[in-house]
């Protein structure tokens, strides 16, 4: 399947909490639902896992259009979490999730500690879904909309609720980068009970129309992903890998194998891979034979080898 | 219907400057000319930096290559327009519905304003072949921005132009000069959103089935973002819908252009939402 599957061995298979991914390439939140769109053109198993959109308790319909502007190197989105809620989720798409030929992380979001709760405690258990994210980006309505991810605090009490709730499957958190140090964000995750990170999520940013003299999204601002943003998401997962042991996985403008070998070295055990797709679908497939000629170069067998090999103040374990 | 799309590997054989600012790129592209329909596009690979994939509706198709129609707006088709000869490109399509066709016998009129006359070279060649009578009426700002007459003419197609300040054909918009047509059986339409609205409003008012190719910015092109998306009368066929609190008020459900799309029913579009 993979470049690498043919070597046996090399060894890909990673580990976040007690779940294990036969390699450590996933499919980012919001870009692949259930893989079912890309797979008319390519094959989904080079995931190792895929990350469905964020479910919310309510429906929601999402903000107004234009949603999406093209920007140099990325592109600027608000979508407004469009979905169709955690009820109509269970009746009509969970039973699809045995279809799907990689592993599959479900993600939840949510406006207040209870509805993560919630929300994650219905999911959890759930047939196909081997991990949880939190998308703690999110504005807390309960705090005049400040984003959790923004507060130690606030992320803290989203994980340990969420946790006290689910206990089927790991519960990973998914970071914001619009923090000045991201260190205390992400030791207030681990000391929560966090069972991986996830960073980073997308940054956010405003495009003028100069013709029109007004924002080019309807939402005003929006969220910048792509190759625009990889330096910010290198730089804060290597400031999270020296603070805290659990695994992260690293995210934010992987387009190529280099660039998920950069967040590997950082300190990532596993990347994600979102806005790339819009490009390059086959996108999984170069990463994962970049990463096994890169291994093959350093006379490494396994891919956690490379996690943080960059980052003297690595804390978290390789094996 | 639904395309199935393929990912393959297009070679840019011909490349014209057909007016100021206006393109048409030729690529052998076997497959997916073979599968083009009216109405299909594909989302094309720029080299170089990174940028989504650029969607564009396919003009002609013949045997193995297909041609695109397009304006350079923006960055991205900036880039397209100065690709090198020969250079491969990594295309997918055919993406999107299609339109659907008439009974043989019947009158179909075309609207369409600008480069807005993309869609259309594949269905008028559908039509006339379907022995569907066929006008097409075709409006722009101006005569330097009025692109496909020679070739949807070629077809053997009725085709009436006219300009915002009459500087070719009669000045009036395409709506306008549709308007004095005999009523046909069904109404076709892609351009800037004010036309189609109000081509919309003519054919609904008149009750004359109407379908319209929409635009809207992409992301994936393939369904999986919901960034292009356009409200679409609740429990239509093509909206994807599902349970709201606003549920008592609301008449709309979203549907994304690229994939549910980009071929609506006028009917079904809520301009007024």
């Amino acid at each position: 399947m993979m470049g690498a599957g043919d070597d046996d061995a090399l060894d890909l298979s990673v580990e976040l909490g007690s779940l294990r991914l036969r390699n450590p390439i996933i499919a980012a939140s919001g870009c692949y639902n259930r893989g079912a769109e890309f797979g008319r053109i390519m094959d989904v198993a080079a995931y190792g896992a895929v990350t469905l959109k964020s479910v919310t308790r309510e429906p929601r319909l999402g903000n107004e259009m234009p949603r999406l502007l093209s920007t140099p190197g990325g592109l600027l989105n608000a979508i407004g979490l469009q979905g169709p809620g955690i009820a109509y989720f269970l009746e009509h798409e969970a039973p699809k999730l045995a279809a799907v030929p990689s592993a599959v992380i479900a993600s939840v979001a949510g406006f207040s500690v209870a509805e993560f709760a919630e929300v994650a405690s219905r999911m959890d258990g759930i047939p196909g879904i081997v991990a949880i994210e939190l998308d703690v980006s999110c504005p807390n309505v309960d705090a005049e909309g400040a984003c959790f991810a923004e507060d130690p605090a606030s992320t803290a009490a989203v994980v340990e609720a969420v946790k006290a709730r689910v206990t089927k499957v790991p519960v990973i958190a998914k970071l914001t980068p619009n923090v000045s140090d991201i260190k205390p964000v992400a030791r207030a995750a681990e000391a929560a009970g966090a069972d991986a990170l996830s960073l980073i999520n997308s940054l956010r940013g405003m495009s003028v129309d100069v013709d029109r003299a007004r924002p080019w999204l309807a939402n005003r601002s929006g969220g910048l992903t792509g190759p625009a943003i990889r330096p910010v998401g290198v730089y804060h997962v290597w400031e999270a890998a020296t603070a805290v042991k659990i695994p992260i996985i690293g995210m934010g403008g992987i387009e190529t194998g280099r660039d998920a070998l950069e967040y590997l070295m950082a300190g990532a055990t596993a990347i994600s891979i979102g806005t790339a797709n819009f490009r390059d679908p086959l996108a999984p497939l170069h990463v994962g034979e970049t990463i096994a000629a890169e291994l093959r170069k350093r006379s490494f067998t396994r891919v956690r080898s490379l996690t943080g090999m960059a980052n003297p103040g690595f804390a978290g374990a390789r094996a | 219907m639904v395309s199935t799309p393929l990912l393959e590997a297009a070679e840019l054989i011909s490349r014209e400057r057909v007016a100021p600012g206006f393109w048409c790129l030729g690529f052998r592209s076997p497959e997916i000319a073979r599968r083009a329909r009216p109405a299909h596009y594909v989302a094309i690979d720029l080299p170089g930096t990174f940028s989504v994939r650029l969607p564009l509706g396919i003009w002609t198709a013949r045997d193995d290559t297909f041609t695109l129609l397009f304006r350079e707006w923006g960055e991205r088709t900036t880039r397209l327009a100065c690709i090198a000869d020969h250079e491969p490109l990594s295309i997918i399509g055919p993406l999107g519905n299609e339109f659907s066709l008439p009974d043989t016998g019947k009158r179909a009129v075309i609207v369409a304003g600008g480069i807005g006359v993309v869609p259309f070279w594949l269905l008028v060649r559908e039509l006339l072949a379907a022995k569907v009578r066929t006008t097409v009426v075709l409006g722009a700002r101006s005569k330097h921005m009025l692109v496909g007459v020679d070739e949807l003419r070629a077809l053997g197609a009725d085709v009436k132009i006219c300009t915002d300040d009459g500087s070719a054909g009669t000045r009036a918009t395409a709506l306008d000069l549709a308007r004095e047509l005999a009523p046909p059986d069904v109404f076709y339409g892609c351009g800037p959103p004010p036309l189609l609205r109000a081509l919309s409003e003519h054919a609904n008012a008149a009750g004359i089935p109407c379908q319209i190719s929409m635009e809207e910015t992409f992301g994936c092109s393939m369904g999986t973002c919901w960034g292009c998306v356009v409200p679409i009368r609740r429990g239509s066929p093509q909206a994807v819908g599902y349970p709201h609190a606003s549920d008592e008020k609301r008449e709309y459900d979203f549907a994304r252009v690229c994939v549910d799309g980009t071929v609506f029913w006028s009917r079904e579009i809520l301009w007024n939402r």
